[in-house]
């Protein structure tokens, strides 16, 4: 059950890396698409709700140091239709997540794909520049 | 036993026989007469930038070059959650819309920011001196197989596009939304402005039914992204 879910995300991920990502506003005012981030982490948070999902992940830097990022994702309508739901990143998850970080600085990153320990990945588009567009 | 004579007898198997006759008949739409049916839920193909299907830019006048070159992203009245608009509404992409029809009013539900527009067809006509709205007022009427939207009264706060597109108050929109079939339409509309348009120009898209419902969509639920915008100015 759990892996024809995930072989049916993982077809709607496909899917995303072609088409663009929802937004309300445009990429580039928001993030650096210069910028390129690979952070790891343990999810303590999901906010599945509009405009953006967002989802907030301990990360250590290099000193031990815990930093809580936020990541941003498409909206929930657009995710669930691709076969997302509000539980599929959930608070305990460990992941990896690609993206690209906020202009202004803060721990803000524009999510490209998050993978799983066992090498699941899930794709949300978000920092996949080119297809990154408000809707 | 009721004896059925020949005339009232092929009356009952036309009459038994119409919903299948006319759901073979190839018609475009689902009623036997009438207007075409476009109830269902739809969606164009995402349009960011609205010169790439017109295919170079709209002939803009001075004073509309001229603000599209300065303008920011940053400045979308999308960004900031207002309504999306008529047209940009329809070219939404990801996010669907549902046409409700009836006789005398045709309305589109954009999954958008969950805005409406309403399109009068009981052969009204514009209101002499409309007060300026996001959506503006618009009237229909039917030719053949195309519904025929004008709209005025718009206010000019709304981009035409992600690419800002603008327009004044003095907007004046001509949709066709055109039944191919009963999964596709076509959608034809004409911008003319001329304020920020040396002449009108119209612009086509493919519209297919989606099978979706509405779903919800509140800009404002849990914004928070308007602290960390910066201007850019990377589109010019």
């Amino acid at each position: 059950m759990r892996s024809t879910f995930f072989s049916a995300l993982a077809l709607a991920s496909a899917f995303l890396f072609a088409a663009p990502v929802v937004a309300h506003h445009g990429f580039s005012v928001e993030f650096d698409g210069t910028k390129p981030v690979t952070l790891t982490g343990v999810v303590t948070r999901m906010e599945f709700m509009n405009p953006h999902i967002y989802f907030y992940v301990d990360v250590k830097d290099a000193s031990g140091k815990v930093v809580n990022w936020a990541f941003e994702g498409s909206p929930p309508n657009i995710l669930y239709r691709q076969g997302w739901r509000k539980d599929t990143v959930k608070p305990g998850d460990m992941v990896t997540v690609k993206g690209f970080r906020a202009r202004d600085g803060a721990h803000l990153v524009a999510c490209n794909t998050i993978t799983f320990p066992d090498g699941r990945q899930l794709t949300l588009g978000a920092g996949n520049v080119k297809g990154y567009d408000k809707n | 036993m009721i004896r059925l004579s020949r005339p009232p007898l092929i009356a009952v198997i036309a009459f038994l026989a119409l919903p299948f006759l006319t759901a073979c008949s190839g018609r475009t739409g689902a009623q036997a007469s009438g207007p075409p049916d476009l109830n269902g839920v739809w969606s164009a193909p995402f349009t960011p930038d609205i010169s790439k299907p017109l295919g170079h830019q709209p002939p803009f006048t001075p004073y509309a070059a001229d603000l599209f070159k300065k303008e920011d992203e940053i400045d979308d009245p999308l960004t900031q959650c207002l309504p999306i608009g008529p047209a940009r509404g329809i070219q939404a992409g990801l996010m669907p819309f549902q046409i409700v029809q009836t006789p005398a009013v045709t309305a589109v539900l954009f999954e958008n920011q969950r805005t409406f527009r309403i399109i009068n067809t009981d052969g009204r006509s514009h209101p002499s001196d409309p007060d300026p709205s996001w959506f503006g007022d618009s009237i229909g009427h039917w030719e053949g197989d195309t519904l025929v939207v004008d709209t005025v009264g718009l206010n000019d706060r709304t981009w035409l596009d992600t690419a800002g597109h603008q327009h004044s108050d003095q907007l004046h929109l001509v949709e066709r939304f055109q039944k191919i079939d009963k999964d596709n339409l076509k959608w034809t509309v004409t911008f003319e402005d001329p304020k920020f348009y040396t002449e009108p120009w119209s612009v086509t898209l493919p519209v297919k039914r989606q099978n979706t419902e509405i779903m919800s969509y509140s800009c404002e639920e849990n914004e928070k992204d308007r602290a960390h915008l910066r201007r850019t100015n990377t589109k010019k």
